[in-house]
């Protein structure tokens, strides 16, 4: 799953960005690829809508990393399963 | 009053992409009038409307741009661009500019489709752009944005009369010596089903073409697009050798207090004569008028008759025209589309017809110059915007040198 959302994450930043999926990494911090809190907050839209859940506001607030919207959206997704 | 040069235009229209084009169109009478693209599976009872032919938005701005973009921000940037480049600005003065859009419908596409999820698919969250993308100011937020524009910035909302006020305004602030240079103009897009559903209730819209001053006129079209223009001051203009397209002479303004559809034509007259003054100008002076000229039952007779009380007997030897019949009704953006068949008028001294011309309606007994362009022989022009809820705006031009 983790490798699924890592995906689709970086095509979205690739998108918006207009940068190559080859420049994002798990560690790529989204300071350094010019995400600011608007492109970060669309960012998550596009993951909630594709996997169906929320990322509540205080968690969207810690983002730092391409690997911290992985993780995070990861544990929502375990924390949704039976 | 001091003039105010324009020195810079740009637009979008039925009529195409550019001045260039929209003029072409213009002076030859050809109308931009056509099916309605994009409804078809829609149930609306209109047919026909003046949209943008051909229109790419990815042709014109990047993804990571077009996310923010509701239609009508697009338009405006595409016609403040091509007004800035021609007016040949440097661009460290872009900076001091001013930018007052006009707006009649602000963001509606954004609007309609966040209602659309919500309310129609029931989902349960909505973009996260939607408000800085839909928002009434989006426009003059992103001309700003997009030109480094830092003075003064903001939009004006007056339903189809949105355009002059904002010229109005920005005129106003050239005279105060409040920026030395502004961009001014209208933009709207209200190609959206609850738009077209809402203005077909009005039983206003043409089941066919638009027909302004004819007898068998049945409504107005709908239009699109945007219009923008580089005003400076006269001092300003010649300090840096600009290219002057034309003079803004004089402006009015007036409310009815009246109706809050019906038109009067003592508050348009009261609106014409104001801009007359303003310009310091007689009524003799004037040899065009590009008419508001909806096509509407109602406009057409009282627009005629409030230009007869303005000019007198000067009015039979006016010439009027509407180009509504050409580029549509593009209701904020349509003093802009007017504004620049007003100033390429006086330029190449040809007045744009009335297209779709058949014979006089009544209570129009004015030359609208049926069909094909005529010769102008005057160097004074004067553009009408009367908006629903009486909100009246007229600019007087006059063609430089």
């Amino acid at each position: 799953m983790k490798k699924s959302i890592e995906q689709t994450l970086r095509e979205s930043i690739a998108r918006q960005k207009m940068i190559s999926e080859d420049q994002i990494t798990l560690d790529s911090s989204l300071e350094e690829l010019g995400i600011t809190s608007l492109d970060s907050i669309s960012l998550v839209f596009d993951i909630e809508d594709k996997y169906g859940i929320e990322v509540p506001n205080e968690k969207l607030k810690q983002l730092r990393t391409v690997r911290d919207i992985v993780e995070g959206v990861d544990q929502l997704l375990a924390e949704r399963q039976p | 009053m001091k003039p105010v040069a324009i020195t810079g235009m740009g637009c979008v229209s039925a009529l195409g992409i550019g001045v260039e084009s929209t003029w072409e169109a213009l002076r030859q009478g050809r109308t931009g009038i056509a099916p309605l693209v994009g409804f078809e599976e829609s149930g609306l009872k209109v047919t026909t409307a003046a949209q943008v032919p051909g229109y790419v938005p990815e042709e014109h701005f990047a993804p990571s741009q077009l996310g923010l973009l509701d239609r009508h921000s697009q338009f405006a940037l595409l016609a403040a661009r091509e007004a800035l480049t021609d007016a040949g600005l440097d661009p460290a003065q872009q900076a001091s500019l001013a930018a007052v859009i006009g707006t009649g419908c602000g963001g509606k596409e954004t609007d309609e489709l966040t209602y659309q999820k919500l309310y129609k698919e029931e989902k349960h969250r909505v973009h996260p752009f939607t408000i800085p993308r839909g928002m009434p100011s989006a426009a003059s937020s992103q001309i700003s944005m997009d030109l480094g524009i830092r003075g003064p910035s903001f939009t004006i909302s007056s339903a189809c009369s949105s355009t002059n006020h904002a010229i109005a305004q920005a005129v106003l602030m050239i005279r105060a010596g409040l920026v030395d240079a502004a961009i001014a103009g209208g933009t709207d897009a209200p190609f959206t089903y609850g738009l077209l559903k809402s203005w077909e209730a009005l039983r206003v819209l043409s089941p066919e073409t638009c027909r302004p001053f004819s007898r068998d006129r049945k409504g107005l079209v709908l239009g699109e697009g945007a219009g923008m223009f580089l005003l400076e001051s006269l001092d300003h203009a010649n300090r840096r050798g600009a290219h002057i397209h034309c003079l803004i002479r004089g402006i009015g303004m007036s409310a009815d207090a009246a109706h809050i559809t019906d038109p009067s034509s003592e508050g348009a007259a009261r609106a014409m004569q104001a801009a007359l003054q303003d310009a310091g100008c007689q009524p003799e002076e004037i040899g065009y008028v590009n008419a508001h000229g909806t096509g509407t039952q109602l406009n057409d007779p009282s627009e005629t008759q409030a230009i007869r009380s303005v000019f007198g007997s000067h009015a039979d030897r006016l010439l009027v025209s509407s180009t509504k019949s050409m580029h549509g009704h593009a209701l904020g953006a349509a003093g802009a589309l007017e504004l620049v068949a007003t100033v390429r008028s006086l330029q190449e001294r040809l007045v744009p017809p009335t297209a779709n011309f058949t014979e006089p309606g009544e209570g129009c007994d004015l030359d609208y110059v049926p069909n094909e362009a005529v010769p102008l022989d005057y160097s004074f022009a004067m553009s009408n915007s009367f908006a629903f809820g009486g909100l009246n705006a007229v600019v007087v031009v006059q063609r430089a040198g």
